[in-house]
């Protein structure tokens, strides 16, 4: 016996036509926003190096 | 600057955990709405219906076919909502700048301006998507698409403008002149599906049905929220940034 009856699998497959649409949407919304702000903080973690780099500079210099 | 960082790092956070909980109350809690669309003989609502397109199965058995594309609007309507928001925020600091010329509200606006492309872009994703599982088609040239394209070309082009010129005051000036101008748009996107006939659906409407409203504004604070965190996040990469120059200034003197 089947586990899933094969008129079930095609009113399921009706039900969730759009399913990878809705899925996506969200999906792609999240890794946009997650993506942006990785990037930011990479880029302010190395700002923050460079700046702990620089003032020891300073602070030998002076 | 580290507390700004951690601040945002959490609105995110909360930010997530309100539009995932928006997201799986509009496929549990929601009850499947009726959309209002504009035609030439005024408000209807029997355009977008509940199913809009039935499919014959074997053994001659026509199912309705839920219309599941809806539940991207959870989502989609408040990250474009957002856009408005933080664009409008953006020209508010331009104006301020224009009275007071002080570099703060410059730099404020060009923020602002930079988060609103990002939801700009987000609105653009999901509605895209909505569009190709409801309508067929990727891309409809209809008024409320148009404007809102015409706003993101507006945001990329501020971006185009302050690169291209070398004078910081002068660029300040025109980047502020220009995203008022831009900001014209928002109403416009915002209005037009409810004054011209536009298959664009009007999704949240006065009156709509309790268990729309819950999830709906769960994700506007939600989005609202990352949209201040991101928001936050670059203000401090900035400050960051200037404090290098100042260090680099010194070490040089």
């Amino acid at each position: 016996m089947e586990l899933i009856h094969p008129t079930n699998t095609e009113l399921y497959a009706l039900v969730l036509h759009d399913a990878p649409f809705v899925i996506a949407a969200y999906g792609l919304l999240w890794l946009m926003f997650c993506g942006y702000v990785t990037f930011i903080l990479v880029r302010l973690v190395k700002t923050d190096k460079q700046i702990a780099l620089l003032e020891d500079a300073v602070a030998k210099k002076g | 600057m580290k507390r700004q960082i951690q601040v945002a790092v959490v609105l995110i956070v909360l930010g997530g955990l309100l539009t995932t909980a928006a997201f799986f109350m509009s496929f549990y809690t929601a009850s499947v709405q009726r959309f209002g669309t504009y035609t030439a003989e005024g408000h209807v609502d029997t355009v977008f219906d509940i199913a809009p397109s039935s499919e014959q199965v074997a053994g001659g058995v026509t199912y309705g076919r839920p219309w599941l594309a809806q539940k991207i609007f959870y989502f989609h309507v408040p990250v474009a909502l957002a856009s408005f928001l933080v664009f409008t925020i953006a020209a508010i600091f331009a104006v301020m700048f224009l009275i007071k010329k002080k570099k703060s509200y410059d730099t404020r606006s060009r923020l602002a301006v930079e988060t609103s492309l990002i939801f700009t872009l987000a609105t653009m994703i999901t509605g895209i998507l909505w569009t190709r599982a409801s309508w067929g088609v990727w891309w409809e040239w209809e008024p409320r698409l148009t404007t809102y394209f015409i706003l993101m070309i507006l945001m990329v082009a501020y971006f185009v403008l302050r690169n291209s010129v070398s004078d910081e005051e002068r660029r300040a000036t025109y980047a502020a002149v220009f995203c008022i101008i831009a900001w014209i748009d928002v109403p416009i996107s915002f209005m037009i599906t409810r004054l011209i006939p536009s298959s664009h659906p009007v999704v949240f409407q006065p009156g709509m049905d309790v268990t729309n409203l819950v999830p709906f504004i769960a994700a506007m604070i939600g989005m609202l929220g990352v949209g201040y965190a991101v928001y936050m996040l670059r203000a401090a990469e900035e400050n960051a940034e200037e404090r290098l120059d100042m260090i680099r200034e010194k070490l040089e003197a």
